[in-house]
């Protein structure tokens, strides 16, 4: 399938959102229990990308068997909605305000029972305003659990696709980086843009080009976001050992 | 007459020391003073100095009397050195030997050449006096001749004889990693040379034996673990011999094991066990038509077998929150080896454009799990699984393999979604036939409706919904948790099963839908769960800031209620331990409990024991804490295997239970009956004194500077002698004869 047919086929897609785009009978009990996206809103410096995270998810139902609501709830950090829509992201071009004491407890609450979030810096400048304020956030939400860059081999690399570096709209830093909880990195940053690449408008086509790798580039940068998906799901399920030894006999992995 | 005027007091080496206390004396002299002075005033001089004299002797003699004096005399003497004889009376002496006199009575017989001696006898304990017989129950040589050195402390003996068959079992004899070692360095300073005669040649005994099982007393279920059995033959023609062992009677192995030049031999067993419990394994040899002690020919260990792990299968036919915090719970808990397997694609998801190796993907290998490997996982949960996909031809066998390995004692938890219950094609398949619900609802088999469960009657008091002891607490916690976003419908409990939480409103067979329900199917258990979204009770409880416990406890309870231990049935059957002694008391208690886990009362158990000495009917009903309490037959050594079966009074069966116990195998003293030289030569070595092989005859050493000095002490109470009674009397009276002739009176 040819990069412009898929693309086509995610436009007819995004106008019957969901229910045409799930690939079995839908018999679920209903949205609540499908995954869904939540935008953290947290003022200014943060962007809302809904179209982006439809499209990741109709993705998602379209090449995995993960039942989704392709749907993207804008909620602010101290909302207690926040706790029916366990993946959730922030997206943002420059500073973020300081979070209120009870929204980073909440934050803090989200992420140790369970939640996901990725953050995702869109301004492509990796030393940038927004850059200092997401490490200025994560510093105060885990003071003593710094940031770090994720291995090559960590799970969200080969939670559905095996990738070999993680790329988005923009392709400079090439890395993740993440806050680990026990054996999970139940937050998890890149300044590659992630969201601008799978971002687009309303008649279907994409926003953003990607640069430099073009297509080909958005494609990894859609795998990387699926990955995202299915590590926020399964967390270290490709790390069991039943997983590692197959894939190493069949030399897919080292 | 002069010893017995002194009251038998020698003067000679001795001094005199008065024993009455000093005021009697005082006021005796005193007395005596003073009335001789008043009765002497008006006499002429001459006269009362001879009257004086002699009442100053009777007075003083009373004085004397009064300081009770006594004639002490002290002195040394040097006896001659003892000899000691130890004879060992344990049950191994009572072994004939080829003459056919006992080694007991061959000890009497060597008692025969050392008259004089002080004999003791010794088994565990060093007690006084010849041995009446070989009945003790061990042997402590080391402890026998601890005991002999505290006895004689402080004397030097002649010497010490030991009378053995050398088999040692307190401690002189070690065996590390199959050598032999003598260790005699516990023992202290002998008081004396030491000569050891043997008794029984170590060829004379016919005889085939297991002197040793070692097994740890309990075992991991599935870890393999080592039982050595050690192989003893004396006196016999073998090279090799077969070594069988038994796991409650039935056939667990057989090895055939090479005896070295001193006819020993060690068989290793590897076993493994796949069963919770307790066992009895049993190792034995063949019985030589000429062995001396065929009943050492077997021996039993009873082990207990336990969980280190839990072993989890979790199948997830599409990756979702709820499968996500269930692996959170089953992944942080270090008691489970989980092994996950999630759908991540199926055939509809092939189209989306993607190779092969861009994939991590690997095959879904659900012929080994469900064929091959099904039995070495403690509980498998099928979460929103539907199996038609992957099993296709092979699913009306694969689920038969997983409903017989639900009967044969898994366990199983059945977990609702869009893919699960009647959505995955369930209905009239094997294992339709042990869930806790009946399927086959017709049409639309699920409602989306958002809704809260409630807890039933035995909910409230089922293990796995327990969430607090306080009932009525429990009842609040389940009352305030997130409600589920919809529910599978099915048709209603399966016979035997116990709802724990329904449906509000929704109904199923005339009664509320179950949400929850359990059952207990032949040896194994199931749990239904038809909603997708107990997650819920994780992570929207800690979202009003109430924590994740409530969803912990749950899932921890079910986990542990699924894959309970044979005493977490519905009957259990419990011995206080699994080895005891022969003749104890052992009251064997049976509990009966119904699904919901109330305890049963009236219930009719009955049941045998069966051991060596055969078949032991126990019937009794259950109280109204559903116990019952048996005391079983302990007299015959060997395994017992308690078998019951409790039945309603109505007569339906509430389940069955069997458990084992061994009363201690066979006499230790008669493990091994052949004489060890070996131990008392080393022994002899240690204490520079000598050994004196059976059958030989040489004199025991003797120390001639031995000995012991006796101090004497002699006193003779002169108070209590006729020389100071004459002595009153004579100058009483004659002062008496004075005074009448002087008239005076």
């Amino acid at each position: 399938m040819s990069a412009w047919s898929r693309r086509q086929w995610l436009a007819s897609a995004a106008a019957v959102v969901g229910a045409s785009a799930a690939s079995r009978p839908a018999w679920a009990f209903g949205d609540a229990t499908r995954m869904d996206v939540a935008e953290l809103q947290l003022g200014s410096g943060t962007l809302s990308r809904p179209n982006a995270w439809t499209r990741l998810l109709l993705e998602v139902v379209q090449t995995t068997s993960v039942e989704c609501n392709p749907r993207a709830f804008q909620l602010e950090p101290d909302d207690p909605e926040l706790f029916s829509h366990p993946f959730a992201v922030l997206v943002g071009d420059s500073a973020l305000p300081a979070l209120s004491a009870r929204a980073r407890e909440q934050l803090v609450r989200y992420l140790g029972y369970g939640g996901f979030l990725f953050v995702d810096d869109a301004s492509g400048d990796p030393k940038g305003p927004f850059d200092s304020s997401v490490r200025s956030l994560i510093a105060s939400l885990f003071p003593t659990r710094p940031l770090t860059v994720l291995s090559a081999d960590h799970s969200v690399y080969r939670s559905f696709f095996l990738l070999r570096e993680p790329m988005g709209r923009v392709a400079t830093h090439k890395v993740l980086e993440g806050v680990a909880l026990g054996s999970m990195h139940p937050l998890v940053y890149s300044q590659d843009d992630v969201s601008g690449a799978l971002d687009r408008r309303a008649d279907g086509m994409d926003l953003l080009p990607c640069v430099p790798g073009g297509e080909a580039q958005r494609r990894e940068a859609v795998k990387l976001g699926i990955n995202l998906a299915l590590y926020a799901l399964t967390s270290n399920y490709k790390h069991d050992q039943a997983h590692v030894r197959r894939l190493m006999e069949e030399g897919r992995i080292e | 007459m002069i010893e017995w005027l002194f009251g038998d007091a020698v003067f000679a080496g001795g001094h005199l020391v008065f024993t009455g206390a000093v005021w009697v004396i005082a006021v005796a002299s005193v007395a005596t003073v003073g009335a001789l002075a008043l009765s002497l005033r008006p006499l002429p001089l001459r006269r009362r100095a001879a009257e004086l004299g002699l009442a100053t002797i009777a007075a003083g003699s009373l004085v004397v009397l009064a300081a009770r004096p006594v004639w002490l005399a002290e002195g040394e003497r040097v006896e001659p050195g003892r000899t000691v004889v130890l004879v060992d009376a344990s049950r191994s002496m009572a072994v004939a030997e080829a003459d056919g006199k006992t080694r007991i009575e061959h000890a009497r017989a060597l008692l025969q050449r050392f008259p004089g001696a002080e004999v003791y006898h010794f088994g565990g304990d060093l007690r006084a006096g010849d041995p009446v017989a070989a009945d003790l129950g061990t042997t402590d040589i080391g402890g026998a001749l601890q005991a002999l050195t505290r006895r004689f402390a402080g004397e030097r003996l002649a010497g010490i004889v030991l009378v053995t068959d050398g088999i040692d079992r307190g401690g002189l004899l070690r065996e590390t990693g199959g050598e032999r070692v003598v260790d005699v360095s516990g023992l202290p300073p002998l008081p004396g040379p030491l000569t050891v005669y043997q008794t029984g040649a170590e060829a004379s005994v016919p005889d085939l034996s297991i002197v040793d099982v070692q097994a740890g007393s309990f075992a991991f279920l599935r870890a393999p673990f080592t039982l050595v059995v050690s192989v003893e033959s004396s006196g016999l023609d073998l090279e090799a011999v077969p070594v069988t062992l038994t796991r409650n009677g039935q056939p667990a192995g057989s090895r055939k094991v090479t005896l070295d030049a001193d006819g020993r031999g060690r068989a290793v067993f590897e076993v493994m066990p796949d069963a919770p419990g307790r066992f009895v394994y049993e190792a034995s040899v063949p019985v030589p038509a000429t062995d001396a002690v065929p009943s050492n020919n077997s021996m039993t260990r009873a082990v207990r077998v336990v969980r280190d792990r839990v072993r989890v299968l979790q199948v997830c036919g599409s990756p979702s929150m709820d499968q996500k915090f269930l692996r959170l719970f089953l992944k942080e808990d270090p008691g489970v080896d989980l092994v996950s397997f999630f759908i991540l694609r199926t055939f509809s998801d092939f189209g989306a454009g993607y190779m092969p190796e861009e994939l991590s993907l690997i095959e879904f290998p659900y012929q080994r799990l469900f064929d091959q490997e099904l039995s070495t996982f403690d509980l498998v949960i099928l979460q929103n699984f539907d199996y038609g996909p992957y099993f296709e031809r092979d699913a009306p066998r694969l689920l038969s393999n997983l409903a017989a390995y639900v009967r044969e004692g898994g366990a199983l938890a059945f977990i609702g979604g869009d893919r699960s219950f009647d959505l995955g094609d369930y209905a009239n398949t094997a294992l339709a036939d042990v869930l806790p619900v009946a399927l086959g609802v017709p049409g639309d088999s699920v409602d989306p409706g958002a809704f809260a469960p409630v807890l039933t009657e035995s909910g409230a008091r089922h293990p796995v919904t327990r969430l607090d002891g306080d009932s009525a607490e429990n009842r609040t916690l389940w009352a305030r948790l997130p409600g589920m976003d919809g529910t599978n419908l099915n048709l209603g409990a399966a016979p035997g099963a116990a709802v724990l939480l329904q449906h509000p409103s929704l109904e199923a067979a005339g009664g509320p839908l179950p949400v929850l329900a359990v059952r207990q199917v032949g040896k194994g258990r199931t749990l239904s769960l038809s909603v997708d979204s107990s997650w819920r009770w994780s992570f929207a409880e800690a979202g009003k800031g109430g924590g994740n416990q409530a969803y912990l406890r749950f899932w921890k309870s079910a986990m542990r209620w699924l894959v309970g231990d044979p005493d977490d049935q519905a009957v259990t059957v419990d011995v206080p331990r699994e080895n005891v002694e022969p003749g104890e008391v052992l009251r064997v208690t049976v509990r009966v409990r119904d699904a919901g886990f109330a305890a049963v009362a009236a219930a009719n158990v009955t049941g045998t024991v069966t051991g060596p000495e055969g078949e032991t009917p126990i019937s009794a009903p259950t109280g109204s804490d559903g116990a019952a309490i048996f005391e079983v037959p302990t007299a015959v050594r060997g395994a017992h295997r308690v078998k019951v079966v409790a039945t309603a009074a109505d007569g339906a069966s509430l389940g069955s239970a069997e458990t084992v116990y061994a009363v201690v195998t066979r006499d230790p003293e008669l493990d091994r009956v052949v004489p060890d030289g070996s131990v008392l030569r080393a022994l002899a070595i240690a204490t520079q004194g000598r050994y004196v092989p059976p059958g030989e005859w040489m004199g025991a050493l003797n120390d001639p500077d031995a000995g012991r000095v006796v101090r004497d002490r002699r006193e003779s109470p002169l108070w209590s002698a006729p020389i100071l009674g004459l002595i009153f009397a004579v100058s009483a009276s004659a002062s008496w004869w004075l005074r009448r002739r002087a008239g005076r009176r």
